[in-house]
C-alpha cells in the first residue's frame, strides 16, 4: 500500500517516542514535572522547527537532549527560581505496578529524588545523562561541551553526595 | 604521565569515595590534559547502585502517561492536511514504546502515531477481522483514522453502544469481544473498558464516548507467553489499566443502571 512518507518522518517518530525521556531529564533539570513539561514542549517546538538541520545518521537523542538542556538555559526567569518540589510520587499510582513493593520502593525512591533534586546544577546535569540516560563520560562531555575529566569529577562529587544521603541513619557513623 | 595515579586511585575517583580534594582536582586536570589517561579512567567506568537506584527513582517519569500538548507540540504542521490520508499501516510499522508498559498505547500517543505517519492506524490484524470503514482496509477490529476521530468497526461499535459488561460478543466471527467494566469519567463521560479475544491474542481497551462515537483511550496488546495454555482471566494490559485508574471516577456501572445510562447516551 502506497506510503505518504516525508524523509523526515522517522525522525518525527523518533522524536515523539523520546518524549518520556526528555520529560525525565527536563525534570531533574527544573526540579519539578509541570515546568520540565514546559521545558519539554518548548525543546519539541523548536526541533520540530529544526528538523531539517539535524543530521541524518547522528543521534537524534543526543540532539533533542541539547535542545532541552539550552531551552532551560536560555529561560532565566525560570532557571533563577527553580522550585524543586516532588511531584513524581503523585504519578506513581498511575504506573500500575505491584502495590506492594512499589510502597517499600517508594520512601526509598522519594530520599533519591530530594537528594537528587538538592544538587548542584552542574552536578544535576551529568547526572541526568551518565546516570539516568546511560550516556558515556564521553558522551555527555561533547553534550555539555565540557572536558571529560570535568564530568567525571562532577558525577564523582555527585555520587558522594547521593551516597551520604542515602546511607541508612545507623550507618552514618 | 598516565603512570602517576594507580588504577585503584582512578576508580575511586569515578566512585566518589576520593577524599582528599587535592587529589580529586589534580586528577581531574591530569585527565583533562591527558586523553591517553582519560581513555584508561574511561575503561575503569563500572555501573553502580547509586545510578541504579537514581534511575528506580525517576522510572515513573518514563511510564506515565504523556501530556498532549507534548505529543502536538512534535506532531507535523500539516498533519491537519494529511489527516484525510487513508492508508493502512500495521502496528509493525510504530515505534517500540520507550517504556515498559508491555506494548500499550495511550491515546495521544495513537494520535501522534496517526498524526506523524499521516495514515490511519490498523488495529487488529490477525487479531480480529471485520470490515472497517474503508472497505479495503484488509480487516481489524478497531481503525483509527486520523488526529481526533477513532473509527470502529460497526460490530465493534455496536457492542460498546449496548453490549453489557461481562457478555462475551462475536466480532465478525473471527473472535470475541467482553465488555469489562462501565464507568463515567470525570467529564461526565461513560467510559467501557474491553476485552478482545482472537485466535491468536487477546487484547485489552477502553473506549469513553465522544458525542454518538466511541473513542479509544488506551490499548494494550497481552503479554502471552507462546504455548501456554491461555488463561481465562489473566491480566489486562497495565497501559489500558493505568488509564482506567487515572480516567475512573464513578462506582462501576452494572445491571439494569448499566443498560440505563447506555440507553440515555
Amino acid at each position: 500500500m502506497k506510503r505518504l512518507r516525508k524523509p523526515d518522518d522517522r525522525a518525527t517518530q523518533e522524536l515523539i517516542a523520546l518524549i518520556p525521556r526528555l520529560r525525565r531529564f527536563a525534570r531533574v533539570l527544573t526540579g519539578n514535572l509541570a515546568d520540565a513539561d514546559d521545558v519539554v514542549q518548548a525543546c519539541l517546538e523548536k526541533a520540530m522547527l529544526n528538523l531539517d538541520q539535524f543530521q541524518p545518521g547522528t543521534r537524534l537523542d543526543r540532539w533533542a537532549f541539547r535542545i532541552a538542556r539550552n531551552t532551560w538555559l536560555d529561560d532565566r526567569r525560570r532557571a533563577a527560581n527553580r522550585k524543586a518540589h516532588d511531584d513524581i510520587s503523585e504519578i506513581i499510582d498511575l504506573v500500575g505496578e505491584d502495590g506492594v513493593a512499589l510502597a517499600e520502593a517508594s520512601a526509598d525512591a522519594r530520599a533519591v529524588r530530594a537528594a537528587v533534586d538538592a544538587l548542584p546544577r552542574e552536578q544535576r546535569d551529568v547526572v541526568a545523562l551518565v546516570m539516568l540516560e546511560e550516556f558515556s563520560y564521553r558522551e555527555a562531555a561533547e553534550m555539555l561541551d565540557l572536558p571529560i575529566g570535568t564530568v567525571m569529577s562532577r558525577l564523582s562529587r555527585a555520587k558522594a553526595a547521593l551516597a551520604k544521603k542515602m546511607r541508612p541513619s545507623g550507618e552514618a557513623a | 604521565m598516565t603512570g602517576r595515579f594507580s588504577d585503584k586511585d582512578l576508580a575511586a575517583f569515578l566512585a566518589g569515595t576520593l577524599e582528599d580534594e587535592a587529589v580529586m582536582e589534580a586528577i581531574e586536570n591530569a585527565i583533562n590534559a591527558d586523553p591517553e589517561l582519560a581513555e584508561r579512567v574511561e575503561a575503569l567506568a563500572r555501573e553502580d547502585d547509586t545510578a541504579k537506584a537514581v534511575r528506580t527513582a525517576f522510572a515513573p517519569v518514563l511510564a506515565a502517561p504523556v501530556p498532549e500538548r507534548l505529543v502536538d507540540a512534535a506532531s507535523p504542521r500539516e498533519a491537519e492536511r494529511q489527516k484525510s490520508a487513508m492508508n493502512a499501516a500495521s502496528l509493525g510499522d510504530l515505534p517500540e514504546p520507550a517504556n515498559d508498559t508491555g506494548g500499550s498505547w495511550r491515546w495521544p500517543q495513537f494520535a501522534a502515531m496517526a498524526a506523524s505517519l499521516a495514515v490511519g492506524v490498523l488495529v487488529g490484524g490477525p487479531l480480529l477481522t471485520g470490515a472497517g470503514p474503508g472497505g479495503d482496509m484488509g480487516g481489524g477490529a478497531l481503525v483509527l483514522t486520523g488526529t481526533d476521530s477513532a473509527a470502529l468497526s460497526p460490530d465493534l461499535a455496536a457492542m460498546l453502544d449496548s453490549a453489557p459488561s461481562g457478555e462475551a460478543v462475536e466480532l465478525g466471527g473471527q473472535g470475541s469481544g467482553t465488555v469489562v467494566l462501565t464507568f463515567r469519567n470525570a467529564d461526565g463521560q461513560l467510559c467501557r473498558q474491553f476485552r478482545l479475544d482472537g485466535p491468536a491474542a487477546t487484547s485489552d481497551a477502553l473506549a469513553c464516548a465522544l458525542g454518538d462515537d466511541w473513542r479509544i483511550e488506551a490499548f494494550g496488546r497481552r503479554a502471552q507467553p507462546a504455548g501456554e495454555m491461555r488463561l481465562a482471566g489473566g491480566d489486562a494490559a497495565v497501559g489500558v489499566i493505568a488509564a482506567v485508574d487515572e480516567m475512573i471516577d464513578s462506582d462501576p456501572l452494572v445491571g439494569p443502571d448499566e443498560a440505563a445510562q447506555l440507553e440515555a447516551r
